[in-house]
Formats: C-alpha cells, structure tokens, sequence
C-alpha cells in the first residue's frame, strides 16, 4: 500500500523495515476519506463519466429509445447552422463577456477592501461584518431586489438618477450593453464580501516583520503594497483568482432571473442555455457535449492561470 | 453563483441516476382507460391526486373540494399532492414509468401531447364517453384541443383568456372618458393617441411571455394566421398576418404610446401604479389585490385585425398509464374529475375560468365574480394551446422574436423570420424524437 504513487514522504529507514504501520496509517487515511469519496464518487465521477456515454447519444430521457449518434452531438457544436451551434456559441460569448467584465473588479474591489479593513480602524469588524453581507443572500432574494430596484421605468435607480438630472430611462435589466453593467455590479456587490475574507485572511499572514523590514530600507506604503503586500498574498491571490474565474463562468441565477437572458439570448450564459437544453427541453445529449466543450474551455483557462502564477513567483 | 452551480449539477446527477435506475423499466404502451361510468362502484380505493396548485386560494380551496367528495363517496379516498408545476414536469415522466406515478393529474394544455407521445397517459376516449361529455359541453374547440393523433387523452378543467385591463383612473386624469372601452383598431389607437397628448403612455408593451408573447398570438390570429401549420411540421408566424400583429406592437413603441424596454412585469405594474391606462393580461390578474389600490375594470381585448381572436391557456385532466395502473383506481379517479368538473363554480375564485359550460352559464357564477364577463364572453373565439410533442420549445422561438423586435433590435419581419428558422429545425427534432 506504502507504494500507491500517493505523495507521501519517502518513509525513513527505520519505519520502512515496519512498513506494516505505514500500511496501517494509510488504510485509516482510506477509511476517513471514504464517506466523501464515496459520495464523490456516486455524486461527481460517476456522472462525470456517464455524462460522456450520454453526449454520444440523442438522448431524450423521456422516450424509449437514446439512438447512438456517436460525436454527432459534438459535430453539430462546431458546424453552423445545427441546431445548437449557434445558440451554443451566442452563450460562451456571454459567458466570457461577464467572466472577462466581473473578474477584475471582483479581484481588486476586495483587495482594496481587504487592504483597508487591515489597517487598525475603528469598527473594522463591523465593516468586515457589512461587506459579507450580501454574500449570505440566495440568489432567488437577489434577484427579487434587484429587478425592483433596476426597473427602466418604474426603479429606484433611475428614480434617483433622474432626481439627480441623469438620464432616468437606462434601460438596465432589459437592454446591452447596460444588462452586462447591472449583472455585473450586483454580482460583484453580491459576492466581494468572500473574496474580502479570505484575502483579509491572507493579508494577516504576512509577517508583520516584512513590513518593519522594508519600512527601514525607506519604503513609502505604495511601496510596501507593491513589494510585500502583493507578493505575501501570491498563494492566496492564485486561489482566490481561480475559483473567481470558475463561479464568474458558471454565472446562472443572476442572468435567469435578472435579464432572462435578453435582450433576444444576449446574456443568456452557457449555463443557462444548457440547463435549457437538458433539463426543460429533455436534450440531455447535446447538453451534455455543451458542458464537456465548456468544461475543456474552463480546464484550459484555469491551467494557464496556474502557469502565469508559478511563473511570476 | 457558486452555491447556486452545485445545486444545479446536483439536481442534474439526480435526475441522471433517476434515469438510469429506471432505464430498465420498459415504458408502458399506453392504452386506453376503460371506465364503466361516471359512478364508481368497485371496491375501495384511494387514489393520488397531482397538481401544481399551490399558490392564490386553491390550498383553501382544493383541500375543502376534495375534503366533500370524499365525504360523499365512500368507496373512493381521494390523496391531494400538490407540488410546483416545475417539479411535476421533471418528476411525473420518471414516476409513471415506474408505476409509481398519480392516478389523476392536472397538466397544461401544450404537455398533453408531449406526454401522450411518450406514451405516459391512458387514452381517454371512452372514460369521456363514459362520464357523457361531449364537445358541446365545454368551450369551442377546447375538447378537441386535447386530443393527439386522433385520440381523446384528456378532460378540460379550466381556461385563462387574456383580456384588456384598464385603469379608470389614468383615463380620468387624462382627460378621457373613463368608462371608455375600445373595441377595435381605430377607437384603440384613438385613446392611445389621446392618452399620449395627455402625457400618458398608453400600453407599455413588453417582449416576455408574460404578456408580450399572448399579446402577439392574440394578434395573429385576429390578421388571420396561424403559429403553425396543420399537422405543426412547419413554423407560420412569420406569415403576412404575423408581420402585422408584431408591426403593430412595434409601432406601439414607436410612436411613443409604449416606452421602450419594458421590463418583465413592467406593464402590470405600471397599471397598478396608474402609470398606464391599458394592459393585455391574464385572467387570473382579477384576483391580484394590487389592483385593489385603483379603480379598474377589464374588457375584452380590443379587435385589432379582421377576425375576433384571443389567446387562453387550458388545463386539463389527465389519466396517467402507470406501470401496472390498478383499472379500478382508474375508474374511481373518472368519477372525481366529474364531480369536480360539476362541482367546480368555486374555481374561479382562483382567477381562473371553470371549462363546463354548465357550470360557467350559471348565473351565480358571475353573480360571485362580475369582473369574469368580459373572459367569458371571449371564449367562443378562444384559441388555445397547440398541440404537438415538444411544441415548448418551438413556442419559447416566438418570445425571442417578440423580444428582439419589440427592442427595436431588429425588424418585426427579420425577427419573426429567424424565429421561424429555428422554430423549424426544433419541429424536426421533435418529430424524430417523439415520432412525430
């Protein structure tokens, strides 16, 4: 069992020759992983894998027969005028409109939050506390609020605007390029809180001597934000970084219930469409080719995001 | 997002396994229910009873219906499982392959044929006969609205027509006489031309399915067309009569009667905050007591086209073909639907509008709901929901051209036209899929 591949340490001389205790520890590792691996399993891998044997199939649970199509579900992906293609592709551009417009300010915003929340003020807590907040939400409740508030005509917003002599007929729910600012800014108010915390969480392990080091060479605070707040936060940032970048590209609820998608399928995401597609049109086998064509897309993206950061470092 | 995402593939891979565990079970054929008449006298039974009637009055209300019929029929007990309409189309497929399935159900009208062609539901011809209905018994053209490939597979329940609310309120402070109430083309534009002199935008047309999407249907078949051909293999709303149904809600926008980009639910809300004097809208807004606040009042909807026309949904009851279906249950669930539908005045507390004539031509009816008239008196040119495995996803075209079009994104024309393309392509997939 010591010779599984796991990346355990190369077990020194003298537990070796008892390799039995080694063999031991590792089974009791197997036996506290089970309950999640099993789970895993059932509720991940196992769909995972069988989600490929359904894309190879025009497959409509919903009648008796799932004729095999081989990589037609996926040839028709790529070929214009099918079924899906286009729809398919007006959906990644979507996604990647809100990936590319909501990622950057979900990354600086809570790092400037959390950079300020760092510093010993008054009621820190408390701030940390309001920033959360809306973190907490559903998405349904968001939602609600939100085409209440960003109603063109009848909303808080363009109330307000209009008060302060600003147009007040911005069409924001229901029209580009103002749908993209709306789902934006309340997705990006929605979840800054959690990027905050952990890069709070982050920005406490650095090592309070770094900063007194570099004070005494003469760094100024842009500085020592630029030399030992960023580097400090490497680890932190690449984490924060790709899981922002995987909930960004999975975005669903906001767009469903905010847009419904439009104007036309605008801002209908690649989630959406092939929720669409699998769960209330029943195409279960061309939904499942669109999630494991997303799904390379996402797995390519997060790999290089993996590489520019370990490069840097 | 997140939290949101998981949720999803979770319910996805439950669906998934669900298939899978059930793959096995071959679906049943689909016979035909059989039922000697409308008073069961087998042995006792109960049966389970689905429907998607969780909000307004009905949880009052059913529970009570259902509370007298099992009182007065001693040999039938009568299980009420209410659920999300969502949750019974992703749940009711799989459970009724599995035997597992309601031995009654209310289902809308545009999933019957998706259902029968899946073979989930017992033809229902001779449980009509049985109970003595005929199609006069219910509105023009509804009992045959439930039928696919020549065979009867359900029982009218109820209808929701559109109609046109109006807000009195606005027509007085604009001016207008405010018991005005336009019947046609002419006189409608005329008030909206005079509402706009007024200030006021007179309907606020919007490009979702609530309500854009019935008005446009509405207005094509009051040009004279049709959504689709006979046996729907092919897309028509993009035919001369669609072009001027989707021109004249475009041309509504246009000329400022409509502001632009209405958001879903814009229009209604407007005409609660009598903020606009008209809205095409559902039956079933008789019951919302934001209305209350103002002083309105519903018509039929105004005749813009050469033909009187309006749009109505329909549910229907269904008798599903569970694996191994008990005929008794079968039999004793044919009763309840006639008792309900003879029993069913009370329905239209819940705004929507009981199918038995019998029950609608009874004067106490309106006695009880006097703002239900103007729907009533439409129903004789109702059109109702088409009929066709999978035709959702072909309808779910027209709401996108209707958006695009009234966004001003493109021409009423161009839109509908690529509305059609794409209808037409998920037509043929359905009818390979379901065998058309």
């Amino acid at each position: 069992m010591a010779s599984t591949g796991l990346s355990l340490p190369p077990a020194p001389a003298g537990l070796r020759a008892r390799g039995g205790g080694v063999r031991r520890r590792t089974g009791i590792a197997y036996v506290f992983l089970a309950p999640f691996l099993i789970l895993f399993g059932i509720f991940v891998l196992w769909p995972a894998i069988y989600g490929v044997w359904i894309s190879l199939h025009d497959w409509n649970p919903l009648v008796p027969l799932q004729p095999w199509v081989g990589l037609q579900n996926y040839v028709d992906l790529f070929t214009a005028g099918s079924v899906t293609s286009a729809d398919f592709w007006l959906s990644m551009r979507a996604t990647a409109i809100f990936t590319v417009a909501s990622v950057p300010f979900l990354l600086v915003i809570p790092l400037l939050i959390a950079v300020l929340l760092n510093q010993r003020i008054r009621g820190g807590t408390v701030f940390r506390a309001i920033f959360f907040a809306p973190y907490v939400l559903g998405v349904a409740v968001l939602g609600v609020i939100w085409r209440y508030l960003l109603d063109p005509q009848l909303g808080v917003v363009n109330h307000v605007l209009g008060v302060l002599g600003l147009p007040s007929d911005i069409p924001w729910t229901v029209d580009v390029p103002w749908a993209w600012v709306s789902l934006v800014g309340v997705t990006v108010w929605w979840t800054l809180g959690f990027n905050t915390v952990i890069l709070l969480a982050g920005l406490k392990g650095i090592s309070a001597d770094l900063y007194d080091a570099a004070a005494m060479d003469g760094a100024g605070s842009v500085r020592k934000f630029w030399s030992v707040t960023l580097p400090g936060l490497r680890p932190v940032m690449t984490f924060v970084t790709t899981i922002t970048i995987l909930a960004s590209a999975n975005m669903f609820g906001q767009a469903y219930l905010l847009t419904k998608g439009g104007p036309g399928h605008a801002t209908r995401t690649a989630i959406m469409f092939i929720a669409d597609e699998g769960l209330s049109q029943n195409q279960m086998g061309a939904a499942a080719a669109m999630s494991y064509v997303l799904f390379a897309c996402l797995a390519i993206i997060s790999i290089v995001n993996f590489r520019l950061q370990r490069e840097k470092a | 997002m997140k939290r949101r995402t998981v949720g999803r593939a979770l319910a996805a891979t439950l669906a998934l396994a669900l298939g899978v565990a059930l793959g096995g079970c071959s679906s049943s054929a689909g016979g035909g229910g059989v039922v000697a008449s409308g008073n069961y006298s087998g042995p006792a039974v109960t049966i389970s009873f689905w429907n998607g009637w969780t909000g307004g009055s009905a949880p009052v209300l059913v529970p009570k219906l259902i509370g007298q019929f099992n009182d007065s029929h001693k040999n039938i007990k009568v299980k009420n499982v209410p659920q999300e309409w969502a949750a019974i189309s992703a749940k009711m497929p799989l459970a009724i392959k599995a035997g597992k399935g309601p031995d009654v159900a209310v289902a809308h009208g545009d999933d019957i044929a998706t259902y029968a062609a899946q073979g989930l539901l017992l033809k229902s011809d001779s449980i009509v006969k049985a109970l003595g209905y005929s199609a006069s018994d219910f509105p023009k053209g509804l009992l045959s609205a439930a039928t696919y490939k020549g065979s009867q597979y359900a029982i009218p329940w109820s209808v929701t027509p559109l109609g046109l609310f109006i807000n009195k309120d606005v027509l007085t402070a604009a001016g207008l006489d405010p018991n005005l109430v336009p019947t046609d083309q002419p006189s409608y534009m005329d008030a909206l031309a005079k509402l706009k002199a007024a200030g006021v935008q007179g309907e606020w047309v919007d490009g979702f399915v609530f309500t854009g999407t019935f008005e446009f249907e509405t207005l094509v078949w009051q040009f004279g067309g049709q959504l689709f051909n006979d046996d729907v293999s092919k897309a028509t709303f993009n035919s001369e009569a669609g072009v001027k149904a989707l021109t004249h809600m475009v041309d509504i926008v246009k000329q400022g009667y409509s502001p632009p980009n209405v958001a879903q639910d814009g229009n209604i809300n407007a005409l609660v905050g009598s903020k606009t004097a008209f809205n095409w809208n559902g039956v079933w807004q008789t019951t919302n007591s934001a209305l209350d606040k103002v002083n309105w009042t519903a018509a039929a909807v105004p005749q813009i086209g050469p033909e009187k026309a309006v749009w109505s949904s329909s549910t229907d009851w269904i008798f599903p073909a569970n694996k191994g279906q008990d005929k008794n249950k079968t039999s004793a669930a044919a009763t309840f639907v006639k008792w309900m539908n003879d029993n069913s005045s009370g329905w239209a507390a819940t705004g929507e509008l009981p199918a038995k004539n019998s029950v609608r031509n009874d004067p106490q009816l309106l006695q009880d709901h006097p703002n239900l008239k103007p729907f009533l008196d439409q129903l004789p040119y109702a059109h109702y929901e088409t009929v066709s495995p999978g035709i959702t996803n072909a309808v779910a075209t027209i709401t996108t051209a209707v958006n695009e079009a009234v966004l001003l994104k493109k021409s009423p024309k161009q839109a509908l036209d690529d509305g059609v393309a794409k209808a037409n392509q998920l037509l043929k997939q359905n009818a390979s899929q379901y065998g058309g």
